[in-house]
C-alpha cells in the first residue's frame, strides 16, 4: 500500500514540461470549503436572530452548524494537502533539472571542496560525506503515514456531521448530549489527523530535499554536503506528536464524560475540553510553522550549494 | 497530456539577482514573533479555560462565568490568528528564498536573471490573509468587549447569547479564509518551483 500511495507524490512522467493539475484541484477544494463556511455563517446569523426573537430553533441550528463548520475547515485542509502533494511532485522534476543543468553549467576547472566531516555554515551545521546519507527514521515515517492520516481524518469528520444531525434533532435529551460529545470529540480528532497528515507531507518534502540534494551531488561526482537536522525540525516533530496525542486524548475524555450521570457533572469538563481540543490543533499548527521555516532554511542552503557548484564547480570527490 | 514552455511564464529580467519583495522581507522578520505570540495566546487561553471550569464547579457568579466564556476564545483565537500569520510569513520566507536563491544561481552562471512576476495566486494570498487577520482580530477585540460588558451587567442574557453566536461565526469564517489564503500561498510555491525547473533547463541549453 505504501508503494501505491507513494506514486501520488512522484511525477507520472519524467517530462518536466507536463502540467499537473494539483494546484487547480487544491484551489477547487478550497473554494468548496469557503462556500460551506458561508452556508454555516448564514446558519449562525439565522440562529442569532432566532435567539433575539425568542424562538427555540437556535440550539438545533448551532448543533448542525458545528458539524458543517468543522467539515468546511477540514475540506480546505484537504485542499492544502493536495497543494503539498503538487509541491512534492514538482520538487522531483526540479531535482532532475538541477542534475541535468549543473552537469552542463559546472566549470571543468575546479577545486576539491570541503574535507569529509562536519562543518558550520550560515545555514547551520552540515555533514560532508562520500555518499548520500541514509534516510532519517522520521522521514520514512512521514512517507508511510501521510496518506492514512489524510484518509482517516476526513472519515471521522464526516461521521461527526452525521452525529451532529443526531445532536441537532435531540436537543435537551440524553441522546442529544451523547451525540454532542461524539461530534466534538470525533471531529476534532479527525481535524487533528488531517493536520498530522499535512505535517507528514511537510516531512516528506524535507525528506525529498535531503535525498534530492544528495542525489544531485553524487551524480556530479561531488562530495555530498547535507544539512544536519536543525533545531526547528526537531521541535516540529515534538509539537506534532504532542498535538496528535492531545487530539487523541480529548476524544477519549469526551467519551469518558458521557459516562457521567448528570449534565452538572459534564459541564465543567466540557468547559476545558473545548479549549483542550483547540490546544491539540494549535500545537499541530505550531509544528507546521516550524516545518515551513525549516524548508525555507534548507532551500536557502541548497541554493547556496547550487550557486557554488555552478560558479566554481567545487565539492569534488576525487582530489 | 498538456505541456508548458518557458514562454508560458510571465517574467522580468534583470542583470543582478533581485532582492526579496516587501512581503517576503516581512516574512523573514515576522514569522518568529508571530510564532511566539501564538504560543502565548494558546497558553493563556487554556489556563483561562481551567479557571472557568473551576468557577463552574464551585458555582460562582454566572455573570463572571459568562464573561470568561468570552475571554477564553479571545485568547485562543488571538493564538490562532498569530499561528496562521506565522504560517503565512513562513510561506513568504520560502518564496523569498526561492526568488533570491534562483536569481543568484542564474547570476553565478553569467546569464541575465529571469524572475517570475508575482502571480495572481500570490496577490490573492496577501489580500485574503489581510482580510482574515482583520476578521479574527476584530472578533477577538469584540469578545473582550462582550466579556467586560457581561461582567458589568450591561447586557441582557439574550444580547450576550446573540453576540456569542455572531462572534463565533466571525472567527470561524476568518479561520476558513486564512486557510484558503495559505492554500494559495502553497500553490504559488508550486508555481515558482515549476518556473525554476524550466529556467534551469533553459540556462543550461544556452550554455
Amino acid at each position: 500500500m505504501a508503494v501505491a500511495f507513494n506514486k501520488l507524490v512522484t511525477p507520472a512522467t519524467d517530462d518536466y514540461r507536463t502540467v499537473a493539475d494539483h494546484s487547480k484541484v487544491a484551489i477547487g477544494i478550497g473554494v468548496v470549503g469557503v462556500a460551506l463556511a458561508m452556508i454555516v455563517a448564514a446558519i449562525s446569523l439565522v440562529a442569532a436572530n432566532d435567539v433575539g426573537s425568542g424562538g427555540e430553533d437556535a440550539a438545533q441550528l448551532l448543533a448542525l452548524g458545528f458539524g458543517l463548520e468543522t467539515l468546511a475547515v477540514v475540506t480546505i485542509k484537504v485542499g492544502i494537502a493536495v497543494a503539498l502533494v503538487g509541491i512534492l511532485v514538482r520538487l522531483w522534476l526540479r531535482i532532475e533539472s538541477v542534475k541535468v543543468s549543473l552537469a552542463t553549467l559546472r566549470p571543468t576547472d575546479h577545486g576539491n571542496g570541503s574535507a569529509i566531516g562536519d562543518i558550520e555554515t550560515e545555514y547551520g551545521a552540515v555533514t560532508v560525506s562520500k555518499t548520500p546519507p541514509a534516510s532519517l527514521p522520521i522521514h520514512k515515517m512521514a512517507r508511510t503515514m501521510w496518506f492514512p492520516m489524510l484518509v482517516m481524518g476526513p472519515m471521522l469528520v464526516a461521521a461527526g456531521v452525521v452525529t451532529s444531525v443526531v445532536w441537532s434533532n435531540n436537543i435537551g435529551t440524553r441522546t442529544g448530549l451523547g451525540a454532542a460529545g461524539w461530534t466534538q470529540g470525533m471531529q476534532f480528532l479527525g481535524e487533528g489527523l488531517v493536520l498530522a497528515g499535512i505535517s507528514f507531507l511537510l516531512g516528506s518534502i524535507l525528506a525529498s530535499l535531503r535525498e534530492g540534494g544528495g542525489e544531485v551531488q553524487q551524480a556530479l561526482g561531488l562530495r555530498v554536503t547535507t544539512l544536519k537536522m536543525p533545531a526547528t525540525a526537531k521541535a516540529f516533530v515534538v509539537l506534532m506528536m504532542a498535538g496528535l496525542m492531545i487530539s487523541m486524548a480529548q476524544f477519549g475524555l469526551y467519551l469518558y464524560t458521557l459516562t457521567f450521570d448528570t449534565v452538572a457533572e459534564i459541564t465543567p469538563w466540557w468547559a476545558w475540553l473545548g479549549p483542550l481540543r483547540e490546544l491539540g490543533l494549535a500545537l499541530l499548527l505550531s509544528g507546521i510553522v516550524l516545518a515551513l521555516a525549516t524548508i525555507a532554511n534548507v532551500l536557502g542552503f541548497q541554493f547556496s550549494r547550487i550557486r557554488s557548484i555552478a560558479a566554481t564547480g567545487e565539492w569534488e570527490t576525487s582530489s | 497530456m498538456t505541456t508548458l514552455s518557458i514562454n508560458d511564464f510571465t517574467t522580468e529580467t534583470t542583470a543582478k539577482a533581485p532582492d526579496r519583495m516587501m512581503p517576503q522581507k516581512a516574512g523573514v522578520a515576522l514569522w518568529r514573533p508571530m510564532f511566539a505570540m501564538a504560543l502565548m495566546g494558546f497558553a493563556i487561553g487554556f489556563i483561562l479555560s481551567l479557571v472557568r471550569a473551576g468557577m463552574i464547579s464551585n458555582g460562582e457568579d454566572p455573570l463572571e462565568i459568562a464573561a470568561f466564556g468570552h475571554y477564553v476564545p479571545a485568547a485562543m483565537f488571538f493564538g490562532f490568528a498569530s499561528v496562521f500569520a506565522a504560517i503565512s510569513f513562513a510561506i513568504a520566507k520560502i518564496l523569498g528564498e526561492s526568488r533570491v536563491g534562483g536569481g543568484s544561481v542564474q547570476e553565478a552562471t553569467g546569464t541575465e536573471v529571469a524572475t517570475l512576476k508575482m502571480p495572481g495566486t500570490a496577490k490573492a494570498f496577501i489580500v485574503l490573509m489581510a482580510m482574515a487577520t482583520m476578521i479574527i482580530h476584530a472578533a477577538v477585540v469584540l469578545h473582550v468587549v462582550a466579556g467586560v460588558s457581561i461582567a458589568a451587567g450591561d447586557w441582557t442574557p439574550v444580547q450576550a447569547e446573540q453576540w456569542t453566536i455572531w462572534l463565533e461565526a466571525a472567527r470561524r469564517f476568518g479561520t476558513v479564509l486564512y486557510l484558503f489564503a495559505i492554500t494559495l500561498g502553497l500553490v504559488t510555491i508550486a508555481k515558482v518551483i515549476r518556473f525554476q525547473t524550466f529556467r534551469l533547463r533553459q540556462v543550461a541549453d544556452r550554455a
